[in-house]
């Protein structure tokens, strides 16, 4: 019973601090406590009993409690357990302490919170605006329920410029990004550069704001956010599809039949499949190999091809409902799937092997890009990442969830922490997922794909899930509510805390290691940056000539 | 005096016209490696025509010099292209002697560092950088293979070097073999593919020194890279190669050089700097040992 | 060996051929569930507004002209393709297409209009009134948007300059 082991220790540890307890199983533990003592409990958390920081969060529960609301969720991996430190804050200028100072890894998460529910944060390391624009008014905070959520503030300043921290002596600047043949989507690492070493670097993101979770909040129902979801990323979009699902029948306590918790495993390893070719493929053009690139994803189209057959889309799967999935697998699809993951399997083996023994790659990734062990506690570090450094971490294996618990797997690791590990642990877990996927195939019992839900879910629940994507762990939290939909739903993208630490990987390494060593964590930028609507619409139509948009670009480098 | 300067002027137009032809074969094998299709064989020549109809857009520190530096660097590519054997006798022979032809490509190596540092932008004072740094250890290379030539032929005239010379000893040509073994792990280096084309590695530095340049001044830079492709590879020949005579012949072996030079660009990832000028280090000491060896007679 | 992985990697490519499609000279077929473009066959719908409910990008629009009259008008300009209003639709009059080139410049190309005749009560001759059981979704509070005396939905005012719409009014809240 780790839950309610977990609330006996720090019954013992801190007695009156803890306000209110709740189990919903054995394998969630929500605690109330006080404000004053989150920061010691959080400390003993992380430090003593050796928890995994996951996220924080922060809600605006004002229209039901007049409170508002707190949360840092830990995990322990070994255990099979979540669990949820909530603070309720007065209504009128709620502060809470920062956890950032023994929690390394909750640096943005505090940054965020503090900024989108306007709530103060005591001792933050460094309280830099994180996820809104530059121009945006300060007061203006977009996740509290009294902004409407296609508020357009009125002093949205568009001339305010982004304050650069302060270079070291020495250096040079090297912008990289927002335009770059290398980022997929904009972000901006302001390189310092001491001849054609990174001697540090700043990152300045959050550039593809779209403002899912208030419009799940505000305007979407609960089976039309699955939709919504799955376009936070173009390559994991069914994790973040499944993951709100399960998040939402966690609170509700429902249970999805297991013929969906099958197709959902299938679906979501098929994803993996088809993120991990792609990742190895751009590893090897951002080195310069694009011989390798073109393979990888010659071998990957037949599981998009596959992917389309079954559920409609190339990406876009569209898969679940709350309560189950919304297609069924024929007898014609399983069969071609099967012979799809053989010509895969074979062709991916070949590809593989030759590149074992490739010294060339092996030359521009090993020693590159490390994130040791330490770096993966104090950060937080999660999938690929660490496991290439030796931690034997998989949300699969961990919290099993779908049909996880039922399936047989291997949790694939390497030594080094290096990108080339990180190379070599994505390669082997394409064969982990062909396995994954036939075991599904065999074992899948016919029955109905969704539960039929005759009753409006329970109001207030707590729910969180963990899934786990190509790039880590994705994990969701979902507070239900009235009118069908959430009020509140958090989503925290593994590349959310890889990104944090890359400054400390690209340090102290040349400036031709730093696309790889970023492309290593497997970026997901719109995956990170799901938070605000900005609606911009004026109605106003400019031109800019190339003078005005050099000089933009100049302003920004000087 | 006319026939020189008809002579000169068939070079240059040879080596215009086949010098995107040779770039469209390098990126239709590349292709076919790629289980591609690849663009057709004149896309190259399609290219050059697009970027010169482009707007001279001037954008960089100092145009003007920016300008300069592109129309150099195919000047002085063509003007090599004048000394190179192109399968005959180059007309231009007795103007100049193997110093010249030396400094001549030294010189085009120069003229995309004046056109990085004249963009001034960060990325392509990045790229100089990294070209200096090989251009240092790489330029001699090809100097050490023509004076070894002009050692064994005992004179510094183009016609006595430029036909297999490196092999003209009594005995066993040490020097010229060994000198065959460090121009073909370097040869990458010099026009630039990869895994050498470090100073414009489009996913690390944007292009490096080229990346203020667009429309007509790239058309310029382009064609001088794809004319050094042809130019490198006849010296190549010319030096290394010498068996067979007769233009088809040389044309032929000047194509296997490429098939050979696109073979391993395609198959290799591109290393970083550092790694580079460890190994250009290594080849440059096994070039004065064949220097040494070549003057001591072997 | 680098040297033989070097040739194994070459060798992988040359044995797969080339792979390139010949798009867009020749379509490559979609599979059959494919979700594209949805199409509405004006002659089973029922004017439910079922699908118009469950649009998660809200682009199906529903509004009564008059007591016999309801027009149902999906604009397809933010539509993301995820076949919802298929899998509501308790006719099927809507399936999902196979057509996915579906880029145009004008937005008017997309949108499809359907004039619906309304059957009435045999005994008292009227329509249907409010609340049908689809519009208490709206008193439930489920929907923040406004079907109540059948006005046209709308998100955001700023994204209308002028108060017609393909000159049909408008009403702001």
């Amino acid at each position: 019973m780790p839950a309610r082991e977990k609330l006996n220790l720090l019954k013992k540890e801190f007695g009156s601090a803890l306000l209110r307890a709740d189990v919903p199983s054995d394998h969630l533990l929500f605690i109330y406590v006080e404000a004053s003592a989150i920061q010691a409990i959080c400390r003993h958390l992380f430090r003593v009993l050796d928890a995994r920081y996951v996220i924080s969060i922060g809600a605006d529960n004002r229209p039901y409690s007049g409170k508002f609301l707190v949360s840092h969720h830990f995990a322990f991996d070994a255990e099979d357990l979540f669990c949820g430190l909530l603070v309720e804050l007065p209504g009128e200028d709620p502060v809470i302490d920062s956890i950032s100072n023994d929690v390394p890894a909750a640096n943005w998460a505090e940054r965020e919170l503090s900024e989108m529910v306007g709530i103060k944060l005591n001792g933050h390391p460094y309280p830099k605006r994180l996820v809104l624009p530059t121009g945006w008014p300060e007061g203006a905070h977009p996740l509290r329920k009294d902004t409407p959520w296609n508020e357009a503030p009125a002093d949205y300043d568009e001339k305010r410029e982004f304050q650069y921290d302060a270079a070291p002596e020495g250096c040079t600047v090297v912008p990289f990004g927002p335009f770059h043949p290398t980022l997929d989507e904009p972000a901006h690492f302001r390189l310092y550069i001491e001849g054609e070493q990174v001697r540090g670097c700043e990152y300045w993101g959050f550039m593809a704001h779209r403002g899912i979770e208030k419009l799940a909040e505000s305007v979407l129902t609960y089976n039309e956010i699955p939709i919504m979801a799955e376009r936070i990323c173009g390559i994991c979009g069914c994790v973040h599809n499944v993951a709100y699902a399960q998040a939402v029948e966690t609170a509700a306590a429902i249970k999805a039949p297991p013929r969906a918790e099958y197709l959902r495993t299938l679906l979501l390893e098929l994803e993996r499949l088809h993120s991990h070719l792609l990742w190895v493929g751009l590893a090897c053009h951002i080195i310069g190999f694009d011989t390798m690139f073109m393979q990888c994803f010659r071998i990957r189209e037949p599981v998009m091809w596959i992917a389309e057959k079954i559920t409609g889309n190339r990406k876009t799967y569209g898969l679940c409902v709350i309560g189950g999935v919304r297609r069924d697998l024929t007898a014609e699809l399983k069969t071609e799937l099967r012979s799809v993951l053989s010509r895969l399997e074979a062709e991916w083996m070949v590809i593989v092997t030759a590149v074992l023994d490739d010294r060339n790659i092996q030359l521009r990734t090993k020693g590159v890009g490390v994130a040791d062990r330490a770096l993966v506690k104090e950060f937080g570090l999660i999938g690929p990442v660490a496991r290439a450094a030796g931690v034997a971490m998989d949300c699969r294996r961990d919290h099993p969830y779908a049909a996880y618990d039922r399936v047989e797997f291997k949790v694939i690791t390497a030594e080094d922490g290096d990108v080339w590990s990180r190379l070599v642990v994505r390669a082997t877990e394409v064969f982990e997922s062909i396995k994954i996927i036939r075991q599904c195939l065999d074992r899948m019992e016919p029955g109905p794909i969704a539960l039929e839900i005759k009753d409006e879910l329970p109001v207030g629940r707590l729910g969180l899930s963990s899934v786990e994507a190509p790039r880590g762990e994705s994990h969701h939290f979902v507070i239900t509510g009235e009118n069908n939909r959430p009020r509140r739903w958090r989503v925290r993208a593994p590349t959310y805390q890889n990104l944090q630490a890359v400054p400390r990987m690209i340090k102290d390494q040349q400036l031709s290691d730093m696309t790889i060593s970023l492309g290593s964590i497997d970026p997901c930028f719109s995956c990170t940056d799901r938070l605000e609507t900005i609606d911009l619409k004026s109605g106003t139509l400019r031109v800019w000539s190339q003078k005005e948009l050099l000089e933009m670009t100049r302003k920004r480098e000087r | 005096m006319t026939r020189m300067v008809l002579g000169a002027l068939a070079n240059v137009g040879l080596l215009l016209a086949l010098a995107p032809l040779g770039e469209g074969a390098l990126r239709k094998v590349t292709a076919c490696l790629q289980s591609r299709r690849g663009p057709p064989l004149w896309q190259p020549y399609m290219d050059l025509l697009k970027l010169l109809g482009k707007e001279d857009v001037e954008s960089g520190q100092s145009p003007a010099i920016q300008r300069l530096a592109a129309w150099f660097s195919l000047a002085v590519v063509l003007t090599i292209s004048c000394f190179a054997p192109l399968g005959f006798r180059p007309p231009l022979s007795d103007a100049g002697d193997v110093i010249l032809l030396i400094y001549l490509l030294t010189l085009s190596g120069v003229c995309s560092l004046i056109g990085g540092l004249a963009a001034g932008s960060t990325y392509s004072l990045l790229g100089i950088g990294r070209e200096m740094m090989s251009m240092i250890a790489l330029e001699p290379l090809f100097a050490i293979a023509l004076i070894i030539g002009a050692v064994h032929a005992h004179s510094l005239r183009l016609d006595a070097v430029l036909n297999g010379s490196v092999y003209a000893t009594d005995g066993f040509p040490w020097a010229g073999v060994l000198m065959l073994g460090v121009m073909a792990a370097s040869f990458q280096a010099f026009i630039q593919r990869a895994p050498f084309d470090i100073s414009e590695a489009e996913t690390e530095i944007m292009e490096g020194p080229l990346v203020e340049y667009s429309g007509p001044k790239l058309a310029l830079f382009k064609y001088a890279q794809m004319g050094r492709l042809i130019i490198h590879s006849a010296l190549f020949v010319a030096l290394f190669v010498p068996w067979g005579s007769g233009f088809v012949f040389f044309w032929a072996k000047v194509a296997a050089v490429i098939l050979v030079v696109t073979l391993v660009a395609a198959t290799h990832a591109r290393y970083r700097i550092d790694q580079a000028i460890r190994f250009y280090g290594a080849l440059l000491g096994a070039g004065f040992a064949a220097l040494a060896l070549a003057s001591i007679g072997f | 060996m680098t040297l033989l992985a070097k040739f194994h990697e070459a060798l992988a490519g040359l044995k797969a051929g080339r792979v390139t499609l010949p798009y867009p000279a020749e379509k490559r077929p979609t599979a059959p569930g494919f979700r594209g473009r949805p199409i509405f066959d004006a002659t089973k719908c029922i004017g439910c507004a079922g699908c118009a409910n469950n649009c998660p990008a809200r682009e199906i629009l529903v509004m009564d002209v008059c007591q016999e009259v309801r027009i149902l008008k999906y604009l397809g300009r933010r539509c993301t393709y995820c076949g919802r209003c298929a899998d509501v639709c308790p006719e099927k009059a809507i399936t999902m297409s196979a057509e996915y080139e579906t880029a145009t410049d004008a937005v008017g190309d997309l949108s499809q209009r359907l004039e619906l005749f309304m059957s009435t009560c045999q005994r008292c001759g009227r329509c249907f009134e409010a609340p049908t059981p689809l519009e208490a979704l709206k008193l439930n509070g489920y929907r923040s948007d406004d079907l109540e005396h059948d006005r046209w939905v709308f998100r955001s005012k700023s994204y209308f300059k002028d108060r017609t719409v393909e000159d049909v009014p408008i009403e702001f809240d």
